[in-house]
């Protein structure tokens, strides 16, 4: 079997096996990821040889599923192979007293391997139906814990919004492959022209949905209602990067107008979004909100015409942001709540595991020599090396600016209040899953030269960049570990802290709207229903009719005439008594009868 | 009308009258037979007065009287056969006691 396959299918057979075995899903879970990270680091190092795998798959007539290890597809896989397996490290130890474990490791694995699928797509039809996996595997996890309130809505809504960004999407899709012929990704990235405007524009909005940009944030925050391994895989390498992956990969077709409009939407997303984290009272969505912003400066990296440096970004985002809520589980735990107010000091009683997130925390503010300091660098060097630099440029410093201060406000927040905590289960693994991924975090950076050249493509640099980023991000901290969110954020506090919802937010523009077609489906649906039931009470009416005339008529009046007869043959027999004279009399009389009535018709005629 | 059929008419009528009361009034079975005798005489009175003072000169009157006669007999031995029989099975041709035919 092909390393291709063997990356998708590993986890999706572990999947399959929970399922059918109910038993021991931690074991078959960590080994089909096992098994899957090996094949997809072998894809990774047959990229480094330039010994690119393809597979081709029949599907649909005329378009066929094709599968490819391009240098730029193996590095991602590899990502989500690492990625996913740490946290089910993690998860292993999270999940340990949740009784439907079997459950949560499925949807995992399905998760995982829809997204290797995805970004191991070099089709369309591929990619789309990928895409819709991960969808479907986000609102299972989401609303893993169904029954606690919220928690459903936030599922549907999470669902709701990214399926409405969707469209887009699919109208791209189809505009590509009308306009090219085929489906295969790599030839319709050649498409110029307005179609090339178009389309782009139109996965930009299903980039937005999915990366949860400004003003589809929202669905983000609210999806912290699931258990804490999904929020961090959600974050870091599947659900969320997907958008941002679909954008790198599409990058080289993007024309300079699209490319203008995805720098202003990602500068936008990592301002507002950072002023939210700053104003979040609970620690997971604060990261969540984070998360938006990070993919935010990745946007900006994109539409600055530097693809490598979101790229990097994005695999350095995976760790850290991972590692973060991971860190954030541990807390969780320990105090049975993610609101800031309750994790006061939380940090001086898990020192070891508040080490891992104050590093994380450094590395995604931009700190050298921790790897976001790397990739900030670069995303803040490429804004000013572009056409756009007035524009990209302050936006990018003002996100990392941002991200400093809200991290360095958590951590403050984390550190100071007294120590106390309660035992946590399963911390053995929840810490070898979260040691694996600090250390990641910390020491992505070194593997970034091999990721340039393994691509083929140099980052922009500048002293400027540097000196401004290593500015921003250490004038951030220091403004996020002395100053209280509330006086940083003066008028704009009560606004942040709603979201920045304008004129009600999604909830106006996409949720209502779709919650309002539901329910009108909803009534239409009673209305057939009551129509069907008032037609079978009717028939069911007119058969009682029917019966009761039957029962009432029909049947009297034949039962009457029976009647009838027995009796007039009971008064029959009566004058049948046997006895001669008398019936001798009778006749007499009669014969008598007959006589007087032939008398008087003779006389009277 | 002559006043010789007349008075032939009012014997049969009589002889009938005097049969009907007789098959009436009698409970014994031989007394009911002879009153039907009666009535039958009566009618046969009335018929052959009927040939002789109407149509003497056909012979099919006389034929019809003869046959009825027959027929008489022949229900007279029948009747005897049906009381003697009862006699012997109950002892009694008492009529009031017979309703075995009853439906």
């Amino acid at each position: 079997m092909s390393l291709i396959a063997t990356t998708i299918l590993a986890p999706l057979s572990a999947m399959v096996l929970i399922l059918l075995l109910r038993r021991i899903p931690a074991a078959l879970a960590l080994t089909g990821a096992g098994i899957g990270l090996i094949a997809s680091l072998g894809l990774l190092s047959g990229a480094f040889h330039a010994t690119g795998e393809a597979l081709m798959l029949p599907g649909l007539p005329g378009l066929p599923l094709r599968l490819a290890a391009t240098p730029l597809t193996a590095l991602l896989s590899s990502l989500v192979a690492v990625i996913g397996g740490l946290v089910l490290v993690y998860a292993v130890g999270y999940m340990s007293r949740d009784p439907e474990r079997p459950r949560f490791f499925a949807t995992m694995l399905l998760f995982v391997s829809a997204m290797q699928t995805l970004v191991l797509a070099g089709d369309w039809v591929l990619l789309l139906a990928a895409w819709e996996l991960i969808g479907l595997c986000s609102y299972l996890l989401i609303g893993f814990w169904y029954r606690r309130p919220g928690v459903r809505a936030a599922a549907t809504r999470a669902f709701l919004v990214t399926r409405s960004a969707d469209l887009g999407l699919y109208l791209a899709v189809f505009i590509l492959i009308a306009s090219t012929g085929t489906s295969d990704i790599e030839t319709t990235l050649n498409t110029g022209g307005s179609t090339a405007v178009v389309a782009a524009l139109l996965l930009l909005v299903a980039v937005m949905g999915k990366s949860a940009q400004t003003p589809l944030h929202d669905w983000l925050q609210r999806a912290m209602a699931g258990p804490t391994p999904v929020s961090a895989l959600l974050h870091s390498a599947t659900l969320v990067a997907a958008g941002a992956i679909l954008l790198i990969r599409t990058a080289p077709m993007l024309p300079p107008e699209a490319l203008l409009m995805v720098g202003i939407v990602g500068g936008i997303t990592t301002v507002v979004t950072g002023l939210i984290a700053l104003g979040e009272g609970d620690l997971k969505r604060l990261l969540a909100a984070s998360t938006s912003s990070q993919y935010g400066l990745m946007l900006v990296a994109v539409g600055a015409g530097v693809p490598l440096a979101a790229l990097l970004h994005l695999i350095a985002h995976a760790a850290i942001k991972s590692s973060l809520f991971l860190g954030a589980g541990v807390f969780q735990h320990s105090r049975g709540s993610t609101l800031l107010a309750e994790l006061g000091g939380v940090g001086r009683a898990k020192p070891r595991v508040f080490l891992g997130f104050v590093l994380s925390a450094l590395a995604l503010a931009g700190i050298p020599p921790l790897s976001g300091f790397f990739s900030k660098d670069a995303i803040i060097a490429a804004t000013l090396a572009s056409s756009n630099a007035p524009l990209l440029g302050p936006l990018a410093v003002a996100g990392t600016l941002l991200t400093g201060a809200y991290m360095a406000r958590a951590l403050r927040i984390l550190w100071h209040g007294d120590g106390t905590t309660r035992k946590v289960a399963g911390l053995g693994w929840m810490g070898s899953g979260l040691a694996g991924l600090v250390a990641l975090a910390a020491g992505l950076g070194s593997a970034f030269p091999a990721i340039e050249s393994l691509l083929g493509a140099r980052l922009p640099e500048g002293t400027l960049a540097q000196v401004l980023g290593l500015g921003a991000a250490s004038g951030g901290l220091l403004l996020g570990w002395s100053v209280r969110g509330r006086r940083l954020l003066g008028p704009l506090w009560p606004w942040a802290q709603q979201g920045f919802a304008i004129a009600g937010g999604l909830d106006t523009w996409v949720v209502r709207p779709a919650l309002a077609v539901a329910r009108g489906c909803e009534g239409l649906e009673r209305r057939l229903y009551d129509g069907v039931l008032a037609t079978g009470r009717l028939g069911l009416g007119i058969g009682r009719a029917v019966r009761y005339s039957d029962e009432q008529g029909i049947d009297r009046l034949i039962s009457a005439l029976v009647r009838g007869t027995v009796d007039l043959g009971a008064r029959a027999r009566r004058l049948q008594s046997g006895l001669i004279h008398r019936e001798l009399a009778i006749t007499v009389v009669g014969t008598a009868l007959i006589f007087a009535t032939m008398l008087i018709t003779l006389l009277a005629s | 009308m002559s006043i010789e059929l007349l008075s032939a008419l009012v014997t049969g009528a009589a002889l009938f009258g005097v049969g009907v009361y007789g098959a009436l009034s009698q409970t014994n079975l031989v007394m009911i037979m002879m009153g039907v005798e009666l009535m039958l005489a009566g009618a046969l009175v009335n018929l052959v007065a009927f040939w002789r003072f109407l149509h003497p000169d056909t012979p099919a009157g006389q034929m019809f009287v003869l046959i009825v006669m027959t027929v008489m007999a022949v229900e007279m031995a029948v009747g005897f056969g049906v009381a003697i029989a009862r006699f012997r099975a109950r002892g009694s041709v008492e009529m009031e006691e017979a309703s075995e035919l009853k439906g």
